[in-house]
């Protein structure tokens, strides 16, 4: 009894380490692509080019980088921009969306369920659907080319995120907490501050890395909105940069990594929130 | 006491809507205002003679009837459905069978699949760089490993020739999406209880069997809203259908977003770009509906 016992749970630990060898393989071909624009964009002219290609660059060419950084492509600018949109995006997302989101999760008002449900339709909505009109309105209200443009545009992209996230979080919350900050001498709004926020933080930075990615991420809107070169976000001119060196790809890729590299770290960083804001969002609602 | 319950109740009201109406307000303005003023445009004539005089001429139907007799609107219309069902047909399927693999108990289960998301949250700018590097006849290493492997003779063009590019495309785009059908499917398994298959097992079900008899039927609104939500997110692509291809070659990837755009931003014909966003507008609404209606059963 006691050695087949053994010879399961011998059974069982093999299984598992094949399971991982082979989850291993699939993790390793998935992300291949990632690995190969890093391998890229550190090859010289010529390895770039060398039939067939290496899998490990035999010299290491930083210069594909300082040229971004320090060239007359000047990546620092446009990391600039897309920081001040992406911050702002989400600053912005923030102090709309979250008290939208405890609204909606503590109070009956009338048009409650049709409020929700347009939150949720607009997540559904092309951009393309608005460009045309925002285009003109802003023009109107000379807002093109400022950072306002995108900036307000991503806005309507995040806040009913955060409303889809942060509300069925808030719910949970029994009403006597807040009530018991009232006989504190909180009044209600000021209960929301010092209890409520505080409570939800894994809620709060998933919607906040959401809202930071959407705004780092966007294209559309920055490239709409924006023709001065000194405005634009990073994703706006790596696609101008191609048509500029043609099929140089590890100066485009060396770009793209600069690009992709603070999605990667606060991906990194903060995989479990954004992995559960992916799963909530998307089957909650 | 009446009295002072209503004014309690009302002042919850006043309340809520000082949380709500901000937000909301700011979404009227930038989302609502637009889609009624899209409408408008639509049926304006609006193009770069006329875009700054404000006078605008009222014309009917006559964009739509342009865009919808324009044969690049066919071919938009066609080149959205073909990538959206091949793509979601492949993100699906890998996604799912991904999701069951990890869904097996083993240590390294979740960290790779927490980091295989994150080809859903790049940019989507460097995720279609990256492919269009990845396709390209001279060096992608892709053309590479299927010459050396023997799937194909000669490096392909992916990208350059008409009757291959949207199939590039959707290839860029089942990766992006194969980490989103398998953590919702993930989510959905893992709901189900051991203990069903547990008592399949004692009846003498075999794997197929509990798939089809347990697994399927119990994962079916999961499948559901996996598969409305990829067809909403697919059919409204822009980002990399622009940046790879631009439409191109000879109109061979243009899908009804970029059509609207080059009509729109290109040709400065906004009026026809307005009626191609309302056709787009018109296709997701519907399936929108669909999907509300299903998530709308569970308490709002």
């Amino acid at each position: 009894m006691k050695s087949m016992f053994k010879r399961v749970m011998f059974k069982e630990r093999n299984r598992s380490i094949i399971y991982s060898i082979i989850g291993i393989l699939i993790g390793a071909v998935f992300l291949f692509p990632l690995y190969w624009i890093v391998v890229s964009s550190l090859k010289t002219d010529v390895e770039i080019f060398a039939i067939p290609q290496t899998f490990f660059p035999t010299k290491l060419e930083w210069s594909n980088y300082t040229e971004q950084l320090f060239g007359k492509n000047n990546a620092f600018r446009a990391y600039i921009n897309s920081t001040i949109i992406a911050l702002s995006a989400m600053t912005t997302s923030m102090i709309l969306g979250i008290p939208a989101a405890y609204g909606l999760a503590r109070y009956k008002i009338p048009g409650k369920k049709a409020i929700i449900t347009t939150f949720l339709v607009t997540q559904m909505l092309p951009s393309s659907l608005v460009l045309t009109p925002l285009f003109l309105t802003f023009s109107k209200l000379k807002l093109l080319n400022t950072y306002f443009a995108p900036i307000f545009s991503v806005a309507t992209i995040s806040i009913p995120f955060i409303v889809i996230i942060l509300r069925p979080i808030f719910k949970t919350y029994p009403i006597e907490i807040e009530d018991a900050a009232k006989i504190d001498g909180c009044n209600r709004f000021s209960a929301f501050f010092r209890i409520v926020l505080p409570m939800s933080k894994p809620g709060i930075i998933t919607v906040a890395s959401f809202s930071f990615i959407h705004g780092w991420n966007d294209l559309v809107y920055s490239m709409t909105f924006n023709n001065k070169e000194i405005y634009r976000p990073m994703t706006a001119t790596i696609y101008n940069l191609i048509t500029e060196f043609g099929t140089q790809w590890n100066k485009v890729m060396a770009y793209g990594v600069l690009l992709v590299l603070p999605v990667v770290c606060m991906f990194v960083f903060l995989q479990k929130y954004i992995i559960s804001g992916l799963t909530n969002g998307s089957v909650k609602g | 006491m009446k009295t002072l319950k209503l004014t309690e109740s009302r002042r919850d009201i006043l309340s809520g809507y000082i949380y709500v109406l901000p937000a909301l307000i700011f979404m009227l303005v930038l989302i609502g205002y637009p889609i009624v003023y899209n409408f408008l445009i639509s049926f304006q004539k609006l193009d770069a003679m006329n875009i700054n005089s404000g006078v605008r001429e009222f014309i009917g139907f006559e964009n739509y009837k342009k865009v919808l007799s324009d044969e690049v609107m066919g071919i938009a219309f066609k080149n959205t459905f073909i990538y959206t069902i091949a793509s979601l047909a492949f993100q699906f399927t890998i996604g799912f069978a991904l999701a069951l693999f990890f869904n097996n108990k083993f240590k390294l289960a979740k960290p790779i699949r927490g980091f295989m998301v994150i080809s859903y949250m790049m940019p989507i700018t460097v995720t279609a760089l990256m492919f269009k590097f990845m396709l390209s006849p001279s060096n992608g290493i892709i053309n590479d490993i299927m010459v050396a492997i023997g799937i194909i003779d000669a490096p392909i063009p992916w990208l350059l020739q008409e009757s291959t590019a949207l199939w590039g495309l959707i290839i860029a785009n089942s990766w992006i999406g194969i980490p989103f059908n398998m953590l919702l499917l993930t989510t959905g398994l893992s709901n189900i209880s051991e203990e069903i298959y547990e008592s399949a097992s004692v009846d003498g079900a075999n794997g197929l069997q509990k798939f089809i008899h347990i697994t399927l039927p119990l994962l079916k609104p999961a499948i559901l809203s996996v598969l409305m939500l990829g067809f909403v997110y697919t059919f409204k692509v822009f980002d990399l259908v622009f940046v790879m291809t631009s439409g191109g070659p000879v109109n061979s990837t243009e899908v009804l977003s970029t059509f609207s755009y080059r009509l729109s931003f290109k040709y400065y014909y906004f009026g026809q770009g307005a009626a191609v966003a309302n056709i787009l507008f018109l296709c997701l609404f519907a399936v929108a509906l669909v999907y509300l209606k299903m998530i709308g059963k569970e308490e709002v």
